[in-house]
């Protein structure tokens, strides 16, 4: 199974380093066995067990192939579990609303839980099992592809590009995919971070929804009274790393330069960070913002404990009776005047153990296409990466996903902005926590400087400078 | 002296329930996180997320139905009980066979296979992940019940084997020899007269196993794929979905979950007394 | 006392038999031996071999010797963690091997319902990890929690605390002692049942109070199993990776961060196989000291 993932031009080498690995496997084998037989000249038979089962196990000894299905080929498509239970209906209907239109290819639908995605694929990948194609996390594509794991779409592309289909995903989304000169994954749904405020509190404290950073900072200070806090965060999760990208963009930093070299230190990032440190000293975040889980922090935003947060396109769904009370702040403008927040561009990829890959593509350009339902039907809950879908009034009758769609998308921003495209690195960047150590130590109050700089010191061994 | 004896009955009566009542006190405030998911239970996840009560202001069983009717919840319990009741039938048979081994024989082979269960105890699964998965497959055991099966009873039995050895350490081995005397083997001697006598620490072990791996998340979510082989755990898991989870119908599941365990150890509880590992591990 | 014996008859008795017995102990190990190879040898194997590596779970890299072994030294947050998970083994064994004895010594008394108390104490166990993480979130760090309604009627500001680094150190180990002292408990109650009456009898005639009895007659025959428990806690405890991940994520600020949290972080965040595995085998030979050490100490005290 290790050789479908090589590269055929380093036939050689590879079986040089298979062979050593077997050499090596074989010592510790012996040892192994060594040690369980040590001292018993009379207990060769209870040795025997011990030392046959691995070798029946080895990964050199091929598993035969499963002969290939007579009439239809097989596609299997794992799903991750994106929204409520309607949506995983809505995902299994569509395929076989595919099933029922296309002769000779016959797909599945496989729900994948979020708990413990990766090791899920990797096992799955590790082991030579891994489906045809799938959903996944944002930068699970371009990761698995620097393992060799993923099948490069180019092909799929050119294909779109030809129909006139590619100019349908939302500016920004196909280049946001590629690596290596190479498109990773296919577009299919765009996930953003947005400052939801409660109205009713801004209300009764008489305060303006703010425009800009300064306004921001005034109005959680005047809307902190009592137990109650004008800003609250996750930072116990992903959460906190958001809001660390949310205000570099906000401020026109990040993590890396334009030509995609890291540049943790710069001023615009300081600042950025700076604001929020402020806004801990002005005791206007909510003080168990550091230990809080994401949802932690939804509770205290929908008890009424705090005013502002920052969230995902869903978030007002949440509490069905205090939907009126929440609304969305148009895009703040940092110190300097620039705008901006983090985006993904979700997508789906297809792997390179696939036996059937015409048919794979086959499927996948028919899902981009037809995927309408999981919106509709599945109440998903992200922004569509095609313009056709995003145009159905089913998001342009809500005022709400309208201005998503309009202020929000244009100034969303990859993990690895300013650079452009993106690289497996952004992947351990997200999984690492070093982001969010850096979110929990500011809204402990340490030092800024201090903070960025340990985290800076954790990147540049990631990035491997 | 009737007087008297009458009165240390009643004090005797009077601490038996003093004691009662501290027990249950005590046993109220250690299981708060437990009654804060059966409150929790009772109140939807919006609920959840606004009130700033603990204790639901309309509690309602809209959980409960949704989790039993919409979900595969019955399911996931019949495959759990296959899953843990078969790997504690493996683990019995394999560990009384070691546990007597230990117990009656004494080699440099058995002190190290003693020690080795230590250290399987200690071999981080995490890492062991992708072997086993390669392993697996190639046994055709991947996405059956009997992976995790296997991979439960391995678990359990260092454990199971140092239980059944202590319990074998208490029973006099004039018994066996009796029997041998009488012209019987030794297989003969432990199946017949020895294992008879084994109930309790069966019971015992049984009780163990299943504590052990009831509700273990991750192997089951690694080698079980298709839904309709989850486990309570795996099945638990999938009300938490990307961007938000369903608090209010995983804690009822949760509850669920926890009731007719709850009612079923109430039978089986006796029968812990029988689980002491003794100085099992010295081998 | 009764595995002594057995220790003491047996010499004796398998020179007497030696031609006859000497396959039967191996026979009634293989099924169990057999299993056990099978599921643990392989990725033992592979396991270690990673750790020779610098390649990732799915792409192999290069034999580079013990350097991963050598690298894993200059990780800050190895150390770190090193650290961390010695205090959270420390007081979680002991913490829990402390409540679990005195609910045990509770249990043991005679009281009505005695049988459904014993399954109450047990309940912590049979929870789903994640569910227990939440619950006790929802205690510990809601500004609406019961931690901070109680602090409020004493007139008293909230407290987060998985929210500072000390208080979540605290509050992880906490929750490791609430998850596993039934364990102890049961452990201790079965030791507890194995106590012989006269034993007690005897101590009360020579003049012995109950602490006394406690020190003199419980504690000494309920150490063996002490110890045994105190080594498989401390494993369990030094591997144990959904306490601290499912409740602060290893945070705030890498404050709660074991071996198991980093070792996963270093294999399955960094993609850094060869680290996390040898980080993995660094804990592995620790465990294997220690409990080496306590076996032997006891082994002496015998």
């Amino acid at each position: 199974m290790f050789q479908k993932l090589q590269k055929p031009t380093q036939d050689s080498a590879h079986r040089r380093r298979i062979l050593q690995r077997k050499a090596i496997l074989g010592v510790i084998l012996a040892i192994l066995a060594m040690l369980f037989v040590a001292c018993g000249s009379d207990t060769a038979d209870t040795a025997e067990p011990d030392a046959a089962a691995p070798e029946v196990a080895a990964p050199e000894v091929a598993a035969p192939e499963e002969a290939a299905a007579p009439e239809a080929v097989e596609v299997e498509f794992w799903d991750m579990v994106w929204g409520p239970p309607e949506y995983v209906e809505a995902g299994g209907s569509l395929v076989e609303q595919f099933n029922a239109q296309s002769d000779g290819v016959h797909a599945t639908y496989q729900s994948t839980p979020w708990t413990n995605w990766y090791q899920t694929f990797l096992t799955a990948i590790g082991s030579g099992t891994a489906p045809d194609l799938s959903t996944g996390a944002g930068y699970q594509a371009v990761q698995f592809f620097d393992q060799g794991a993923i099948l490069e779409i180019d092909d799929v592309i050119a294909q779109l590009e030809s129909s006139g289909q590619a100019d349908d995903f939302l500016p920004g989304t196909l280049e946001r995919l590629q690596y290596d000169g190479h498109t990773v994954a296919l577009p299919w749904a765009i996930d953003i971070r947005l400052p939801w405020y409660r109205a009713d509190l801004f209300e009764a404290a008489g305060v303006e929804p703010p425009t800009n950073w300064e306004e921001f900072r005034a109005a959680a200070k005047a809307l902190t009274t009592g137990d109650q806090y004008g800003f609250v965060t996750g930072g116990a999760d992903n959460s906190g790393m958001h809001l660390m990208f949310v205000l570099m963009f906000n401020n026109g930093g990040g993590l890396f330069n334009e030509s995609g070299e890291l540049d943790v230190m710069n001023p615009r990032n300081v600042e950025a960070l700076t604001f929020l440190s402020d806004m801990v000293a002005d005791g206007s975040v909510h003080p168990g913002s550091a230990g809080f889980s994401n949802d932690d922090a939804r509770k205290a935003f929908g008890v009424g404990n705090a005013a502002i947060m920052f969230d995902n396109p869903g978030h007002p769904n949440r509490y069905p009776e205090q939907i009126d009370n929440i609304a969305l702040l148009s895009p703040l403008e940092g110190p300097h005047g620039d705008k901006g927040t983090i985006s993904w561009v979700n997508n789906v990829m297809i792997y390179k153990q696939t036996e059937n890959p015409e048919a794979t593509k086959q499927f996948l350009l028919w899902w981009s296409e037809n995927q309408k339902a999981l919106w509709t039907e599945g109440n998903n809950t992200q922004i569509p990466a095609r313009a056709s879908i995003a145009a159905d009034p089913y998001f342009q009758d809500n005022p709400l996903t309208k201005m998503i769609i309009d202020e929000y998308i244009p100034v969303g921003k990859s993990t690895g902005a300013l650079g452009s495209g993106i690289s497996p690195v952004l992947n351990d960047i997200e999984g690492e926590g070093v982001m969010f150590t850096l979110a929990q130590d500011i809204l402990q109050g340490k030092d800024v400087v201090e903070s960025l700089q340990k985290a800076e010191a954790t990147l540049k061994s990631l990035v491997g400078e | 002296m009737t007087y008297n004896r009458d009165r240390n009955k009643r004090r005797k009566q009077l601490r038996r329930w003093g004691l009662f009542a501290a027990t249950l006190a005590i046993a109220l405030v250690i299981n708060l996180p437990v009654i804060t998911m059966i409150l929790n239970s009772f109140r939807t996840t919006e609920e959840i997320l606004t009130s700033s009560t603990i204790v639901p202001t309309n509690p309602s069983l809209v959980n409960y139905n949704y989790v039993s009717l919409n979900t595969s919840f019955w399911s996931y319990f019949a495959n759990s009980i296959f899953v843990v009741g078969s790997a504690t039938l493996l683990v019995i048979m394999a560990a009384a066979l070691a546990g007597y081994a230990l117990s009656r024989f004494r080699s440099r082979v058995i002190t190290i296979y003693s020690r080795g269960l230590l250290l399987v105890q200690m071999f981080p699964l995490v890492l062991a992940l992708i072997p086993l998965f390669i392993l697996l497959r190639n046994l055709k055991l991947v996405n059956t019940p009997y992976s995790v099966i296997l991979l439960y009873t391995v678990v359990g039995l260092p454990f199971a084997t140092w239980m059944f050895k202590a319990f074998f350490d208490g029973i006099p081995r004039e018994l066996e020899e009796a029997a041998l005397i009488d012209g019987a083997s030794r297989l003969r001697a432990f199946g017949l007269v020895v294992l008879p006598l084994a109930g309790p620490a069966m019971a015992a072990v049984s009780i163990f196993t299943f504590l052990f791996s009831y509700n273990e998340y991750l192997v089951a979510t690694i080698f079980l794929r298709s839904k309709d082989l989850y486990t309570i755990p795996v099945g638990i898991a999938s009300f938490m979905q990307q961007f938000e989870t369903d608090w209010g119908s995983l804690m009822a599941a949760a509850t669920m979950a926890m009731v007719p365990t709850f009612v079923m150890f109430l039978f089986v509880q006796k029968y812990m007394m029988y689980g002491a590992v003794g100085s099992g591990v010295k081998g | 006392m009764s595995s002594r014996t057995a220790s003491q008859q047996t010499p004796d008795r398998s020179a007497r038999k030696k031609r006859r017995t000497v396959w039967f102990p191996y026979l009634l190990l293989i099924p169990s031996a057999a299993l056990i190879a099978l599921v643990n040898l392989y990725p033992f194997a592979v396991g270690f071999l990673y750790s020779l590596e610098d390649g990732t779970l799915i792409q192999e890299g290069s034999f580079v010797g013990l350097q991963n072994y050598l690298d894993v030294w200059s990780k800050a947050d190895f150390i770190g963690a090193i650290w961390f998970t010695a205090i959270f083994a420390f007081f979680g064994v002991f913490g829990s091997w402390a409540v679990g004895m005195g609910l045990a010594m509770l249990l043991n008394q005679e009281m009505p319902a005695r049988g459904f108390m014993r399954v109450a104490f047990i309940v912590p166990w049979i929870l789903p990890s994640v569910v227990v993480a939440v619950s006790w979130r929802w205690i510990i760090n809601d500004q609406n929690g019961l931690l901070n309604m109680v602090l409020g009627w004493a007139g008293l500001d909230p407290v987060y605390l998985l929210s500072t680094g000390p208080f979540a150190r605290f509050s992880v180990t906490l929750v490791k002692v609430w998850r596993s002292f039934p364990f102890m408990m049961i452990s201790l109650l079965a030791a507890l049942q194995t106590i012989s009456h006269d034993l007690y009898e005897a101590a009360s005639i020579d003049g012995a109070g109950r602490w006394q009895s406690f020190r003199f007659v419980t504690l000494p025959h309920l150490l063996p199993v002490s110890v045994v428990l105190w080594i498989l806690m401390t494993i369990w405890s030094v591997n144990d990776f959904d306490t601290p991940w499912l409740l602060t994520g290893g945070g705030p600020s890498n404050a709660t961060e074991n071996l198991s949290v980093i070792a996963f972080k270093y294999t399955f965040q960094r993609n850094d196989v060869g680290v996390g595995a040898a980080m993995a085998f660094v804990t592995l030979v620790i465990l294997m000291i220690f409990s080496v050490l306590l076996l032997r100490a006891q082994g002496d005290e015998d």
